[in-house]
């Protein structure tokens, strides 16, 4: 006979508002099987917990339900604190009469009502519930990390500075991502090449760090701890044990004006490259799509130049697979190209403000590079068309961001800081220049952020005009910016030599797809989701798999750099130990039923399904059946609702569990 | 109006399946055959299984050989032993659920020899064995076959079908009707034929598909399917049936010819097969697909139903 004790929470008056704790209490207390039924203020707070164990203890229960809120919330707190007064945790199931009940309803008698029935449906259920022991699993103390920008970087280094080897995967030729191209930074204004390049050139020679770049991720198999990743290491046509870095190849290749990506296209490069000069490793590639070897068979004039012999035309794509036991995904973003839009996307794009087809009209991160000493101006700002130096710019902010109406509503946090800095630099470069700056509101939380703003204005003259711009068009050589004026109440037109746009940070092209292969969700956006937003930021919903810096939402360098040392600790707090410790909730096989249609088999989003042969003593097959990997197993339960012969059981949420619910209402 | 269907190919069939029933066993090819032999009645035919060359001679093929003889060869039914190759008689509907079984790991082509028949046709379930092909006594299915000459099989008879008529459907025809009526017209029918089983459960003893050793109905704990004839249970197994056909079901209509009380069972079975082929391009039986539509996801996918 089992003997329940069923503990109903209060939570504050979160349930207790709208819920009448004591009477669910009471008549739960009336069901078969409950010994005892009691109602305390905050049960997930020491005095709640105690009075739980205690009551385990003194009242000799057998299963324990816990009314209160989510078991997303909770579950595991009370499940620890029923394993402390010595019962098996998953013999304590919750109710949920908070998100599922007080929260969502009002009327405070059928409220109770409704609670009531969920209680007493979980009592129904709890009784089947079966001691399920816990489940341990290897730990690979290797890690991977996706992306090679700033964030990726920061945690390769701290995982491997503990000691533990790291796979970093890059997709571009170089590491350095888009902080590499950035010009200062805020709000310091210190060169970000400067603190940036001696990170990079740390990873080269780490000794516990294998980096992979010009690759990218082709297939993730496995689970928490035991994770193994196909690495698809793209054709360089430059042998990287071979290559010296000597720059050779670049200077003789006859191919000179392509558009370099780094460079935002305003600057060239050849068609066998490194995208700028202090790329980690230092090791060119070969565009395929842009060298004349590879376009007509003929030239080869790098490869005759080459005198370590590297340059291999022959070269293939190599797929490479790595055991890890964690994964930190880096990927970072990509800034909003306001003149596209994108198919299958809710965003609308921008025809409007001419970008794309006025020259001149660029945006944040093309004015970086302008900026930068190590641009294609040498650090002059500079018209794309003209090359002449423009005397009166205009900065305009929000450009994608906060406009629900073209699509994106949240902020992309870093423009209203990076536009202050634009203005500075601009300022510094060009005396006798102004810069304008329309924008809605600036937003500068963030440690010595306002005053950072502030001083674009006070000392270096920005004017900044509260309001948005209508329209941009091209006359003559200058390009009229019309605007309103919201705080004057007037419209303003500005006869500017060259517009910034502050285009949103949106996620990584094919941020989606690497989702899809990781097992991880994302939002609408297609940015990463973290498995809490408040307590768990850094941590996927997938086991295992950590996030770090703008994949997961718009970042600024510090924040980024706090995350990736953050993801790197989760990490570490996983390598800490030699065995994983699992939740049980796996599916398991009934031999005698499973008639081995493997549709199981089909549907394991997990791969944890397998043939196994059964044999008599003799040794003879009797049959094969389908038997599901308790390690590999996430527990979905997909594969008991596929199986036609019901032959899949899933431990903790068993037919006869769910059926005894039904049954209960 | 009436007409006679051409059934003269029929004993160049039956002769050139035994001469070939002859050769295998003789020589060891195969060690058991399943086909059709004549039976008691005047005109009827039943499924046989011979295992020695001079039993070949009992092998009949003629319209009245309406079984699908699939069945035989599942887990479910164990009569036949599962030693060496088994040779076996198929029509072209049979042939879809030998495919459909290899798909879901049941069968393997390597242990199989296919006897492929030309087929032109076979009586419906409602009529006298000995009764002549025609128009009216025709099995609904093979009005709308698609299937006369089997294809991929080990062995077929060389004999050439005559020209087919064009039947009227029934079952298209059908489907359109009880598309045309509201959701709640096509509860009162489906309740009013689910309303007639008696839980004979011979629909599911005849179905090639229904290969569990241990059908979920006859589970007690947790009962997952009311076992008595009610109507709520009743309803409750016809939606199991027809769900776990779906995608699956190649409509060889033996459990609507096994139904002792007439309901439509095909009926469903083809609906069913008409919202795979509509909403995922895809019809049951033509390949060995060891992955359905509805065990795999692709981008192709139609999403609208997500709002």
């Amino acid at each position: 006979m089992s003997r329940i004790g069923v503990f109903v929470c209060h939570c504050g008056e979160n349930i207790s508002r709208t819920i009448d704790v004591e009477r669910v209490a009471a008549e739960v207390g009336k069901l078969p099987g409950v010994a005892l039924a009691t109602d305390y203020k905050y049960m997930c707070s020491d005095p709640g917990q105690n009075l739980l164990k205690k009551a385990i203890q003194e009242q000799k229960l057998t299963h324990v339900v816990v009314a209160a809120c989510s078991p997303r919330m909770h579950e595991k707190t009370f499940r620890k604190a029923v394993e402390s007064a010595g019962l098996n945790p998953f013999l304590c199931e919750m109710a949920n009469i908070r998100e599922h009940c007080s929260w969502v309803h009002e009327n405070r008698e059928e409220a109770t009502a409704k609670a009531i029935d969920i209680v007493g449906m979980m009592v129904e259920r709890v009784k089947k519930n079966r001691i399920l022991p816990a489940i341990t699993v290897p730990v690979t103390k290797r890690s991977l990390v996706i992306g090679g920008g700033i964030a990726g970087i920061q945690a390769a280094l701290d995982i491997a500075d503990c000691g533990h080897e790291v796979i970093l995967v890059e997709r571009e030729p170089s590491i350095g991502g888009h902080m590499a191209q950035l010009s200062e930074t805020f709000p310091t204004l210190d060169c970000s090449q400067c603190i940036m390049t001696p990170k990079m050139v740390d990873v080269a020679n780490h000794p516990m760090i294998k980096l992979y770049t010009y690759s990218e991720i082709e297939l993730v198999e496995g689970y928490i701890g035991n994770f193994q990743v196909t690495i698809k290491k793209n054709a360089r046509s430059v042998d990287e044990n071979k290559c010296t870095g000597c720059g050779v190849c670049m200077a003789k290749c006859p191919q000179k004006k392509i558009p370099n990506k780094f460079d935002q296209n305003i600057g060239m490069r050849t068609a066998i490259f490194v995208p700028f000069p202090q790329a980690v490793p230092n090791t060119p590639v070969i565009d395929r799509d842009n060298c004349t070897m590879f376009k007509t068979g003929k030239c080869g004039v790098c490869q005759k130049v080459c005198g370590p012999g590297a340059v291999d035309f022959e070269q293939q794509d190599r797929l490479v697979v790595e055991a890890v036991g964690a994964i930190v995904v880096a990927t970072g973003f990509d800034l909003y190209s306001i003149a596209e839009k994108p198919k299958g996307s809710p965003i609308k794009g921008y025809g409007e403000f001419g970008h794309g087809k006025i020259p001149d009209v660029i945006d944040g991160m093309t004015f970086e590079r302008l900026a930068s000493a190590s641009g294609p101006t040498g650090g002059k700002i500079l018209r794309p068309s003209d090359g002449r130096e423009p005397k009166q710019i205009v900065f305009i902010q929000c450009i994608g961001s906060r406009a629900r109406e073209k699509g994106i509503s949240y902020c992309s946090k870093v423009c209203c800081m990076y536009t202050a800095k634009h203005t500075m630099l601009y300022h510094h470069k060009v005396h006798d220049g102004q810069a304008y700056v329309f924008f809605m509101d600036a937003r500068t939380p963030g440690k010595s952020y306002d005053e950072f703003w502030r001083r674009s204005i006070e000392e270096e003259e920005a004017v900044y005009i509260r309001g948005m711009v209508s329209r941009l068009y091209q006359k003559g050589d200058k390009i009229v910016v019309m605007g309103s004026d919201i705080a004057v109440g007037v419209q303003v037109e500005i006869e500017a030599d060259m517009v910034v746009l502050a285009t949103a940070v949106q996620p990584q092209k094919g941020a989606d797809i690497l989702a899809q292969k990781l097992g991880i969700s994302y939002d609408k956006y297609h940015f990463y989701s973290e498995a809490h937003a408040k307590l768990r930021p850094v941590e996927c919903a997938t086991a295992g798999i950590y996030l770090a810096g703008a994949c997961q939402g718009p970042k600024d360098i510090p924040e980024t750099v706090s995350q990736a040392s953050a993801a790197a600790a989760k990490v570490m707090t996983l390598f800490s130990k030699d065995q994983l410790e699992r939740e049980p909730i796996v599916a398991r096989v009934r031999d005698a039923n499973c008639v081995a249609c493997f549709a199981c088999k089909k549907v394991c989003p997990y791969g944890a399904v397998e043939e196994k042969e059964i044999r008599d003593r003799q040794g003879n097959l009797v049959k094969v059946v389908a038997y599901v990997n308790p390690g590999v197993c996430g527990g979905c339960g997909t594969c008991q609702a596929t199986c036609p012969s019901k032959s899949v059981e899933l431990d903790g949420y068993t037919d006869e569990q769910i059926v005894a619910m039904i049954e209960a209402l | 109006m009436m007409q006679v269907i051409d059934t003269s190919i029929h004993a160049a069939v039956a002769e050139a399946i035994r001469r070939e029933a002859q050769r295998l066993l003789s020589t060891g090819e195969v060690s058991a055959i399943v086909g059709y032999a004549s039976a008691r009645r005047t005109g009827a035919v039943q499924p046989i299984v011979i295992n020695d060359a001079d039993s070949a001679a009992q092998l009949v093929f003629t319209s009245a050989s309406v079984n699908n003889l699939a069945v035989y060869l599942t887990t479910a039914k164990k009569e036949i032993p599962k030693t060496g190759k088994i040779g076996i008689v198929v029509k072209g509907c049979d042939l879809k659920a030998l495919v459909g079984l290899m798909g879901e790991f049941q069968l393997k082509r390597e242990n199989l020899y296919l006897i492929g028949v030309p087929c032109v046709g076979v009586l419906a379930s409602t009529v006298q064995p000995a009764v002549e092909l025609t128009s009216e006594t025709i099995a609904p299915k093979c009005r709308e076959c698609d299937a006369h000459l089997p294809t991929g099989c080990d062995f077929v008879p060389d004999v050439a079908l005559p020209p087919m008529v064009p039947l009227e459907t029934k079952y298209a025809t059908e489907i359109a009707r009880l598309e045309a009526l509201t959701p709640a017209g096509r509860w009162a029918y489906w309740q009013e034929q689910f309303a007639k089983c008696i839980k004979c459960y011979a629909c599911r003893q005849v179905c090639p598909f229904c290969f569990c050793e241990q059908c979920l109905c006859d589970r007690n704990k947790p009962q997952m399917v009311e076992t008595t004839p009610r109507p709520s249970g009743n309803t409750a197994w016809h939606i199991v049936r027809a769900m776990h056909l779906a995608g699956r079901c190649a409509g060889c209509a033996e459990c609507e010819r096994a139904c002792p009380m007439d309901i439509p069972l095909n009926l469903l079975n083809r609906k069913m097969a008409k919202e795979l082929k509509e909403l995922f391009e895809y019809e049951a039986g033509l390949e060995v697909n060891e992955s359905g539509p509805l065990a795999t996801f692709t981008d192709k996918d139609d999403q609208s139903f997500i709002k």
